[in-house]
């Protein structure tokens, strides 16, 4: 018996203090009597190898303990749905960009090797442990409190169905939103061309300017994407839907100018400055320092390029192969 | 044909299938339990022959699912319970409240008229 015992000794530790004694003896009363009932059956005192089989049907300590104790969650059912929606686009929107852009920027840029040598490295994801600490910890327990007073406060059961939102159809493209960046591809065109902005040489306000040789190519390429993107707006207005043609052309379109933008980042853009007033040493220093700041941004073009593509890749497969 | 069903190897479906039956299967018991241990205690019982009695009309029930059971009920109000000695043992001896015997008639009802609509659907 002193297996049946220690099984009872085992279950009473998780039991509710002030219920321990009168469910542990009517529990004890239970197997000892399906023991006598074997016993009688088989004519001899079971031994603990024949004990074991009753005891591991009755289930583990923790579980028989566990049905007596009323049924509780830090989050119940009601808000749960909100909870999961909240930390799931925490994790996707932010904490996990978060990670990307620190793994893109430790992976492509030596500078920030350089300035974080051994631990440091993982020292500068200490912000981002923090965010999803504190992200984590302060969204439970807003919603453990409000899991407590909502049957109180009526959240989740006083409802109107006519302000329920909308069905929203993403295959949808608003034509408000494609006038709208359509208008500013032209007047950003108009604007660049009627500046001759595809020169090397430029003077504002007694300030020279003197670009890259590669600026004019950069300035060209621009412009083709600008009246791609003018001929996707053209089509979206035409048939406001996306579809896998419409979503695959603005992939190319994103593409092409982020890469652009790196390449015109990593091409020591300003090449020489002069004004009045201003030394030849501090000139140079100011075009370094410019070209410096465009290189080492260069990484954050190819970054949000990246999430872009995702994006764009992820509705040309919501769309299919049928649209 | 029992043979032959029974020697054929079991497949992954059939194991899902298995497992979707025992889940439903045991909702379905799990929603009967606490009208049966109601009409069993008309008579009085102690834990170890109340579940004795189920298990003889079919409705075998472990033990760590009717003291809890049985513990919720009283605390309901529709059983009350008593510890006595028997055969040189406390055992604790549950039977019918008044409130649970009004109770036990409705849901007796309740109950025949969800097998009239089940049957009804069938």
């Amino acid at each position: 018996m002193a297996l049946v015992d220690r099984y009872l000794h085992a279950v009473k530790f998780w039991l509710p203090r002030n219920q321990k004694d009168d469910i542990i003896a009517e529990l004890s009363e239970d197997i000892r009597s399906q023991i006598e009932d074997q016993e009688a059956a088989i004519g001899h005192k079971l031994t603990d190898a024949e004990v074991e089989p009753i005891l591991k049907r009755c289930g583990s300590p923790m579980a028989v303990a566990g049905r007596y104790l009323p049924q509780q969650s830090l989050i119940g059912p009601a808000l749960f749905p909100i909870y999961s929606v909240i930390i799931r686009s925490l994790v996707l929107y932010f904490l996990l960009p978060w990670m990307l852009v620190w793994l893109g920027v430790t992976i492509f840029s030596p500078d920030f090797r350089a300035d974080h040598p051994g631990a440091a490295l993982f020292a500068s994801l200490k912000p981002w442990w923090l965010a999803c600490t504190y992200s984590l910890f302060f969204n439970t327990l807003i919603f453990a409190v409000l899991d407590r007073s909502q049957a109180r406060l009526h959240l989740v059961n006083d409802w109107n169905p006519s302000a329920l939102p909308a069905v929203r159809d993403r295959d949808v493209i608003s034509r408000g939103s494609t006038i709208f960046q359509l208008t500013v591809v032209v007047a950003t065109l108009a604007t660049w061309i009627q500046l001759d902005a595809f020169r090397s040489v430029f003077h504002i306000f007694g300030t020279t300017l003197t670009l890259s040789s590669r600026w004019p190519v950069f300035f060209w390429a621009l412009v083709v994407v600008s009246l791609a993107g003018i001929g996707l707006s053209c089509l979206t207005l035409s048939n406001p839907r996306w579809t896998r043609f419409t979503a695959s052309f603005r992939l190319g379109i994103d593409c092409y100018s982020f890469a652009l933008f790196y390449w015109l980042f990593r091409s020591n853009m300003l090449q020489s400055l002069s004004a009045s007033g201003l030394s030849f040493a501090d000139a140079a220093n100011f075009v370094r320092s410019f070209n410096q700041w465009t290189a080492s941004s260069a990484i954050w073009v190819l970054i949000i390029g990246a999430l872009v593509a995702f994006f764009d890749v992820r509705r040309i497969l919501r769309v299919g192969p049928t649209a | 044909m029992y043979a032959i069903h029974y020697m054929s190897p079991s497949t992954s479906t059939d194991t899902q299938n298995d497992d979707r039956f025992e889940n439903l299967r045991q909702e379905l018991r799990r929603g009967s339990l606490p009208l049966a241990v109601l009409a069993a205690l008309r008579t009085e019982h102690y834990g170890y022959t109340l579940r004795k009695t189920l298990a003889d009309h079919g409705m075998a029930i472990d033990e760590g699912t009717l003291y809890p059971l049985l513990r919720r009920l009283e605390t309901q109000g529709l059983l009350v319970s008593q510890w006595r000695e028997e055969d040189k043992r406390n055992k604790r001896f549950y039977r019918l409240s008044p409130d649970g015997k009004l109770i036990l008639k409705q849901l007796l009802i309740e109950w025949k008229s969800i097998h009239e609509s089940l049957e009804d659907i069938f």
